[in-house]
């Protein structure tokens, strides 16, 4: 077990798969929200589904309509748990407020470097730290 | 971040459920920008469509409202799918017509003005210079912190919704004075934009755009003369390719008398400087189109909706031709405009040219719902972010031309402009 501390953006708690992306993420266009798969060519998650995982990647990016297309995505059972941000931006935050996912950001130790995909991660937003094993 | 007392019985949820869900969302963006407070908002526009909405974010919006939420601040919305009062003649299937009533109810439910517009500044949703706005639309968004001087972020609408029901938006990025300096040296003297159109000055812009990213970019050689439908081709183009919210146009700019005062110091050696060629210009003319068949189905104005000087002008160019049967021609615009060109005759003009007046859509989005269905897919603008955003989101292939290459597509059915 391994715990790094990171600042709470949403409360809660949730665990599961981690799915990394070193790239950052669009809502609108980046992920389908029919089937959870990140379908932005070249992306390093292209083909990959984020549904039911805990999503860790380091920035939101592209529309401001993200919220939107997130919010579908949740609603069809398509949304990651939880997510982990390097640092977190506007529309991936909102996204997880209005869809109650637990989230956090600024992590003090580098995420990458201790989780790959595959791991049993969890955020915990209530106290701020994300928990590895 | 320091939160009033108002504000955190808000987050409590004292207040009810859906101010409470609001104060959570306007605290998180702070979070993530490390807002010090929350500030009071003046004027809040909203710009999600059905087309990224989806049923769900109709839902999303019933919630707030059977909750009894209300907007405090005035909050306009931006175009949407079909016109509302010629809808019958345009085939919008059912379920889109079941869709928009739904989006016209909620929205007067919670108090947002069903204005469908997004020159929603000529239109009555105008700030004054140093207002703190929430503006959902990126274009807008830059007309009002590069012209009036006015306060926005890049917002996305669940952040501009919140601030116009609870008041207040974090204090933030565009919000602060510090955060409004020019950042890039924008040169367009080797240019000869005195002979510029409406379609090079977003070319240019286009290029501008991709090279400064996010930086704050400073025009210093562009007249004060320059016509705000030229001003609006910059914004509302480099609003696309770069991630950009404010321009500051030296002598134009209410922040920018100077040069030095736009960028907040007196070394602008030590900035980024951007020189630009007629070679970058005329790469990113050729860029914007994507299309490459020459037979073009639907000519469409728009985006930003039409002014009544735009559409003046391409009546000048219609007047006793004829649209080509094959090829349809629609100039999108605020309900208000459309009621002005019925009185200015424009709308017989138009008709009798075999055209389209068509209110509260524009030309980037909304119609393609339906639209392709209907047999359209090759569409020529003369708006590039029309082109990105028809192409990129509902997969339109676009021609990208001046005004009147655009009206000459029209009556020749096929494409009339630069390849």
């Amino acid at each position: 077990m391994m715990k790094i501390k990171a600042k709470t953006i949403v409360k809660g708690i949730a665990s599961g798969e981690a799915i990394i992306s070193r790239m950052p993420i669009s809502f609108t266009g980046g992920v389908d929200p029919n089937t959870g798969k990140v379908r932005e060519p070249g992306h390093d998650l292209e083909g990959k589904s984020i549904a039911g995982k805990i999503l860790i990647f380091p920035v939101g990016k592209g529309s401001t309509t993200g919220s939107w297309q997130y919010y579908a995505t949740y609603k069809r059972g398509n949304a990651p748990r939880g997510i982990i941000n390097l640092q977190a931006e506007g529309v991936v935050a909102v996204s997880a407020v209005i869809t109650g996912t637990p989230m956090v950001h600024r992590p003090e130790q580098d995420p990458f470097a201790y989780i790959k995909d595959g791991d049993m991660v969890t955020v915990n937003g209530d106290e701020g730290f994300i928990e590895i094993g | 971040m320091e939160l009033q007392k108002r504000e955190e019985e808000m987050l409590s949820g004292k207040c009810g459920a859906g101010l409470k869900k609001c104060m959570e969302i306007l605290v998180a963006v702070g979070e993530c920008n490390d807002a010090a407070k929350m500030i009071p908002v003046t004027s809040v526009h909203m710009a999600g469509n059905y087309s990224v909405m989806e049923t769900e974010g109709i839902d999303w919006l019933e919630e707030l409202a059977r909750g009894g939420s209300r907007v405090k601040v005035f909050t306009t919305k931006n175009p949407e799918m079909y016109d509302f009062e010629d809808w019958r003649e345009f085939n919008v299937p059912e379920e889109l017509q079941e869709k928009q009533n739904r989006i016209n109810n909620v929205l007067k439910d919670l108090g947002i003005t069903l204005l469908y517009s997004c020159h929603h500044y000529l239109a009555g949703n105008s700030p004054k210079f140093g207002d703190h706005i929430a503006w959902a639309s990126s274009g807008s968004g830059a007309f009002a912190n590069s012209v009036i001087g006015a306060r926005s972020n890049r917002d996305g609408d669940h952040t501009v919704i919140s601030a116009a029901i609870t008041g207040v938006i974090p204090e933030y990025g565009l919000h602060l004075s510090s955060n409004r300096k020019g950042q890039v040296i924008v040169k367009t003297g080797n240019l000869n934009i005195s002979e510029y159109d409406h379609s090079e000055f977003q070319a240019m812009a286009w290029h501008i755009g991709k090279k400064v990213r996010d930086k704050i970019p400073v025009f210093i050689d562009l007249q004060p003369e320059t016509v705000i439908q030229n001003i609006k081709a910059i914004l509302y183009s480099l609003t696309v390719t770069g991630a950009v919210g404010l321009v500051h146009f030296v002598g134009i700019t209410p922040e920018a008398p100077t040069v030095e005062a736009a960028c907040g110091t007196s070394d602008i050696g030590s900035l980024e400087h951007l020189s630009l060629t007629q070679e970058d210009v005329d790469k990113a003319y050729r860029e914007i189109s994507t299309a490459t068949d020459q037979k073009v189905d639907l000519v469409i104005f728009g985006c930003p909706q039409c002014t009544i000087q735009e559409i003046g002008e391409a009546v000048d160019l219609l007047e006793g031709r004829k649209v080509h049967p094959e090829t349809q021609l629609w100039f999108c615009t605020s309900g208000w405009v459309k009621t002005l060109c019925k009185r200015m005759g424009y709308w017989e003009k138009i008709s009798a040219a075999g055209g389209r007046i068509v209110a509260d859509i524009g030309a980037a989005c909304g119609p393609y719902l339906y639209l392709p269905k209907q047999g359209v897919r090759v569409i020529a603008v003369n708006s590039a972010r029309a082109s990105y955003y028809s192409h990129n989101v509902t997969g339109m292939e676009t021609w990208f031309g001046s005004t009147k290459e655009c009206v000459e597509t029209a009556i020749a059915g096929t494409w009339r402009g630069r390849q």
